[in-house]
C-alpha cells in the first residue's frame, strides 16, 4: 500500500497542522511510514500553503519524497485548487471545503464537498478548526486512518486547551462521511 | 524504542543522544538551526551541555575541546558553516579527536538559496580542510537513515579517533518521517579506547594495532600534550620528514585500512541489470522510485547507493556494477561524484546525470534526461 | 659518593625533558611562565585545584608555546582559537582548571572575537595575555596592540592605527577579574595570577613584556636590559586603579595594577552547573 496525500490552501488554515496530524497518526499511532514535506509562502497569513503526505507499508516503499500523483486530495481554498490539480491523479477522492471553492474542474475525481469553515464557525465558535473538520471528513470517507490514531496524535500535536476542541470538530467531520 | 514522526535533523539530534552526546556547541545557521534549539531543550535533561557560541569556527574548536575533555561531542552547521569550520577541523584530524560534524548541505554557492537543497559539497566536506588526510562521511537518505548513522558516526569518530561528517541536505532536513528511535541499550555503542598503561608510560599519540592511539583525557592524569604541531608519539613537535611521513601515513591509513566499519551500501534490483545508478543521499530516494518504475516498464535498471560517501566504496561499486552495460549517476549538482565513480569503472560507460534542483531531482525529470541512453 | 644534583623548585611542573626552549635570550615570557607557575603552585598548596585538574591552553605565537613546555594537560591549539577551546574543556568538565596563554595578536587580533564573548559570557576560565606589542614568532608584523606611529614590518611608514586597549575592552564586557601586569615586575605577575585563579567567572591578566629581538629592533634597542628598563620607565604600579587609568601608549607609558575584581556569577553558575 502505499498513499499520495496533497494538502493545500491558505496560510492560517492550518494547513501544515491538518498535515503534521495525520503525518503523527500514521508514523506514531499506526503501524504506517510516513514522508511529509511542507511548503508556504514567506507571508504567514494568506499566502500559499501545501502539506504532501506519502504513507506506505514498508519505509522502501516511501522512495521519492514528494507527490506526484496525489490518491487523496484536500483543498480548503480555490486559488490552491486550480494550481495544485495537476498533482491530482484521476480517480482520486478529492475533498474540498465549499465555503471557499465554488469552481471544480471536471478531472474524473470522486469529489467530496462540505462547507469546513463555515461549519465550524457556525456550529464549533471559530474558523479556526475548520482544518480537524476536513481531516474528519477525509477519515471517515477514505478510512485511511483509525479514529483513534487520529485522536492521540491531535492530542500528542495540539495545544493543551485547543485539544478539545479539535477532537469535537474532528468528530463532526467524521460525520459528514455517513451523509 | 518509540516511533516518532519527526525530520532528519531531529533524527540526528535523538541519534546523538541515544549515543552519549555530552558536548553540544552550534551556531545558528538554516536549515540546521532546529538541531541547535532542539539540544538545547533536551540535551541538559541528560546530564549534557549545549551552548550556543559566537560563530562557527569558536563552535568547533569548542568541541574539539570538549572530546578532550572526555565528553562526546558535536557541532552541526551547513555548507557556509562548514566553510568557516574546516581550518578546525584539520586540526582535530591532526589530533585525532572523536566528533562529529553534522553537514547539512544548502544552496551556494556563498548565501544563494539558505533555505533550499543541493549536494554541491560532496568534495568540500571531503577536502575542504588543509593536509592529507581521510575523513568519513555518512550520507543518509532518510530520517531513519539520519539516526541510524549518527549513532554510526559516533561509533567510527570513537573507534578511530577521526572527526567524522553526517552529510545531510535541507531537503531531508525539512522532511519528516516516521523514526524508530531506540534507546542507547538497544543499540551497538562504542566509546574510545582509554589507555592500559600507567601515564609514566603513555604516549598519547602511540597507536595500537588497529593503528589507533588508545587515549587518555584531561584530568585523567596522563598529562597529554594536544599538539596541532607535526608531533611524534608523545606528541612533541618533530618537523623531520621522518616523523611526517611516519604520521601521514598513519592518519591516512588508519581510516582507509579501517575503512569496512564505515562503509557500507544498499542495492535495489542490481542483479542481472543493465542500467547501474549511482545516486546517494535525497536524490536517491528519487532514483529508487524511478528505477521501480523502469522495472515496471520491463528495462532492467538497478540502484546502487552507499551509505557511505567517503571513503569512497571502490569494491562494491566495481563488484555491482560489473555485469552492467551503463552506469548512470545522478546527483543534484552538474556532475561531480561522477568523477570518483569514472574513475573507479574505468572499463565502463559512465554517464553524468547532474541535474539542479532547489529541491531534490524528481523521478520525471531524471527519466528524462536519461532516455536516450535507455 | 654522594652526588646532590640541583632541582629547580618548578621543574615538577616543566617537561624538563623539552628544554632548551625556543624563546629568544631577554624575552619576558619565561618571566610569566615562571610567576604564573609559582601561582598555580601556591593555588595547588592551598587544595584550591589538584595538579592533575589543571589544562593550559595555547594558541599559535611565543606565548602559545608555553604548553609545550609544562608538564599538566596541556595544548598547542590554532592561531586566535584558544579560547574557545578553552571553553569547551571547561564546559564539558567543570572540574578542571582552564587556562589560557597566548600573546597579544593571538588573544586580542585574531582571537579578539572569541576573548569579548568569553569576557561577556563571565566564563570560568583564565586568560594571561602576554603583550610585546607585535607579532614576533612570524617575524615583526603590525599587532592590534602595536603603539601608533612605530615602525613595523608591514607599517614601513610607521603604524597609523590606534592600539586596542585590551584591558578596557574585557572589563567593559563584565569579566570578573582584570589585571594589568608587566614583566618588569614579576612579583606582581605572580599576585595577579594567583588572584585570578582563585575567582570564579571569567578572569583576565595582561603582561606586558619585552621583545627585544623583533620589537626591540623596530624601535632602535636591541640590548634585552635596556629595553627592560625602558618599559620599567614606563610602568607605573597602583594597588587599585581606575579603568580611566588604563591608557594604552607607549610614550605616556602603563599603569599596572587589578583594574576590576568582582564576584558577579560566572557562566557555569548562571547555567546550573554549579551546585
Amino acid at each position: 500500500m502505499r498513499r499520495e496525500i496533497i494538502i493545500a490552501g491558505r496560510g492560517g488554515q492550518g494547513i501544515l497542522l491538518l498535515g503534521h496530524v495525520i503525518g503523527v497518526a500514521a508514523a506514531k499511532f499506526s503501524n504506517y511510514y510516513v514522508t511529509g514535506t511542507e511548503s508556504y509562502s514567506a507571508e504567514t497569513r494568506g499566502g500559499d500553503s501545501k502539506a504532501e503526505i506519502i504513507v506506505a507499508d514498508s519505509a522502501e516503499e516511501l522512495g521519492y519524497m514528494k507527490v506526484r500523483e496525489a490518491d487523496v486530495a484536500v483543498f480548503m481554498y480555490g486559488d490552491q485548487l486550480v494550481k495544485y490539480s495537476r498533482l491530482v491523479k484521476q480517480g482520486a477522492v478529492v475533498f474540498a471545503d465549499s465555503t471557499f471553492v465554488t469552481e471544480v474542474p471536471e478531472e474524473g475525481w470522486v469529489l467530496k464537498l462540505a462547507p469546513y469553515t463555515k461549519i465550524a464557525e457556525t456550529e464549533l465558535g471559530t474558523p479556526r478548526v475548520a482544518n480537524m473538520v476536513a481531516l474528519g471528513h477525509l477519515v471517515g470517507v477514505t478510512k485511511l486512518l483509525s479514529t483513534e490514531a487520529v485522536e492521540k496524535a491531535i492530542e500528542h500535536v495540539v495545544k493543551k486547551s485547543w485539544v478539545e476542541l479539535n477532537k469535537k470538530a474532528f468528530r463532526r467531520g467524521l460525520g459528514l462521511a455517513s451523509n | 524504542m518509540r516511533a516518532e514522526y519527526v525530520t532528519s535533523n531531529i533524527a540526528i539530534a535523538e541519534g546523538a543522544m541515544a549515543s552519549g552526546l555530552k558536548f553540544f556547541a552550534g551556531y545558528p545557521i538554516t536549515p540546521t538551526s532546529d538541531i541547535l534549539e532542539y539540544l538545547a531543550e533536551e540535551l541538559p535533561k541528560r546530564g549534557g551541555v549545549v551552548i550556543q557560541l559566537e560563530d562557527e569556527i569558536a563552535s568547533i574548536n569548542a568541541v574539539i575541546g570538549a572530546s578532550w575533555a572526555g565528553a562526546k561531542a558535536m557541532t552541526a552547521t551547513s555548507s557556509p558553516g562548514y566553510s568557516l569550520m574546516v581550518e578546525a577541523l584539520s586540526f582535530a584530524i591532526i589530533t585525532e579527536t572523536p566528533l562529529v560534524v553534522v553537514y547539512v548541505m544548502r544552496a551556494g554557492p556563498s548565501t544563494g538559496v539558505p533555505t533550499r537543497s543541493c549536494q554541491y559539497d560532496v568534495f568540500q566536506v571531503r577536502y575542504g580542510s588543509h593536509g592529507n588526510y581521510e575523513l568519513p562521511v555518512l550520507v543518509p537518505w532518510s530520517a531513519q537513515e539520519a539516526f541510524d548513522l549518527t549513532v554510526k558516526a559516533f561509533n567510527v569518530s570513537e573507534m578511530l579517533r577521526v572527526p567524522t561528517v553526517i552529510l545531510s541536505d535541507a531537503m531531508l532536513a525539512h522532511t519528516w518521517e516516521k523514526v524508530i528511535i531506540r534507546n542507547p541499550s538497544e543499540l551497538k555503542i562504542i566509546s574510545r579506547r582509554k589507555p592500559e598503561v600507567p601515564p609514566q608510560e603513555y604516549m598519547p599519540f602511540k597507536p595500537g594495532e588497529d593503528l589507533v592511539p588508545p587515549m587518555a583525557c584531561f584530568g585523567d592524569g596522563y598529562k597529554v600534550m594536544v599538539e596541532s604541531l607535526t608531533h611524534d608519539e608523545r606528541g612533541y613537535y618533530s618537523p623531520t620528514t621522518e616523523v611526517q611521513e611516519r604520521m601521514i601515513r598513519r592518519l591516512v591509513e588508519k581510516v582507509r585500512r579501517n575503512s569496512r566499519l564505515i562503509i557500507d551500501y544498499e542495492t535495489y534490483f542490481t542483479s542481472s541489470a543493465e542500467y547501474i545508478f549511482f545516486a546517494y543521499g535525497s536524490t536517491a530516494r528519487s532514483v529508487y522510485a524511478l528505477v521501480k518504475e523502469l522495472r515496471r516498464e520491463g528495462i532492467r535498471a538497478g540502484l546502487y547507493r552507499p551509505k557511505a560517501l567517503w571513503p569512497f566504496d571502490e569494491g562494491g561499486l566495481k563488484k555491482i556494477a560489473s555485469e552492467a552495460k551503463r552506469v548512470f549517476v545522478v546527483e543534484n549538482n552538474v556532475g561531480l561524484m561522477y568523477k570518483e565513480v569514472a574513475q573507479v569503472l574505468r572499463d565502463k560507460e559512465v554517464i553524468s546525470v547532474g541535474i539542479i534542483d532547489l529541491d531534490v531531482p524528481s523521478p520525471d525529470r531524471i527519466k528524462e534526461v536519461i532516455s536516450e541512453w535507455l | 659518593m654522594v652526588v646532590s644534583k640541583q632541582v629547580h623548585p618548578l621543574d615538577k611542573y616543566v617537561r624538563v625533558d623539552r628544554l632548551p626552549h625556543l624563546w629568544c635570550p631577554g624575552c619576558g615570557i619565561g618571566i610569566v611562565m615562571s610567576a604564573m607557575l609559582r601561582a598555580i603552585g601556591r593555588r595547588i598548596g592551598e587544595g584550591v585545584f589538584k595538579e592533575e585538574d589543571i589544562v593550559v591552553v595555547g594558541g599559535i605565537g611565543c606565548t602559545a608555546r608555553m604548553p609545550l613546555y609544562l608538564n599538566f594537560d596541556t595544548v598547542h591549539a590554532i592561531h586566535g582559537r584558544a579560547v574557545p577551546f578553552a571553553v569547551g574543556v571547561k564546559l564539558a568538565n567543570p572540574k578542571l582548571k582552564v587556562i589560557v596563554v597566548g600573546g597579544d595578536g593571538d588573544i586580542a587580533g585574531i582571537g579578539g572575537n572569541h576573548l569579548m564573548h568569553a569576557a561577556r559570557r563571565n566564563m570560568d576560565i583564565t586568560v594571561i595575555m602576554v603583550n610585546n606589542m607585535v607579532y614576533a614568532m612570524t617575524g615583526g608584523q603590525l599587532a592590534p596592540t602595536t603603539p601608533t606611529g612605530l615602525y613595523t614590518t608591514t607599517t614601513p611608514r610607521g603604524n597609523p592605527e590606534k592600539p586596542i586597549n585590551v584591558v578596557k575592552l574585557v572589563a567593559s564586557l563584565g569579566a570578573n577579574y582584570v589585571a594589568r601586569a608587566s614583566v618588569t615586575h614579576p612579583a606582581l605577575i605572580e599576585t595577579y595570577v594567583y588572584r585570578a585563579l582563585g575567582k570564579e567567572g571569567f578572569t583576565f591578566v595582561e603582561v606586558l613584556s619585552t621583545c627585544p629581538e623583533v620589537f626591540g629592533r623596530h624601535i632602535g634597542i636591541k640590548d634585552a636590559v635596556q629595553l627592560f628598563m625602558e618599559l620599567r620607565e614606563k610602568v607605573k604600579v597602583k594597588a587599585k586603579p581606575s579603568l580611566n587609568e588604563s591608557y594604552y601608549d607607549w610614550e605616556s607609558g602603563f599603569v599596572i595594577g587589578e583594574y576590576v575584581d568582582k564576584d558577579d556569577p560566572g557562566y557555569l553558575r548562571m547555567f546550573g552547573l554549579l551546585r
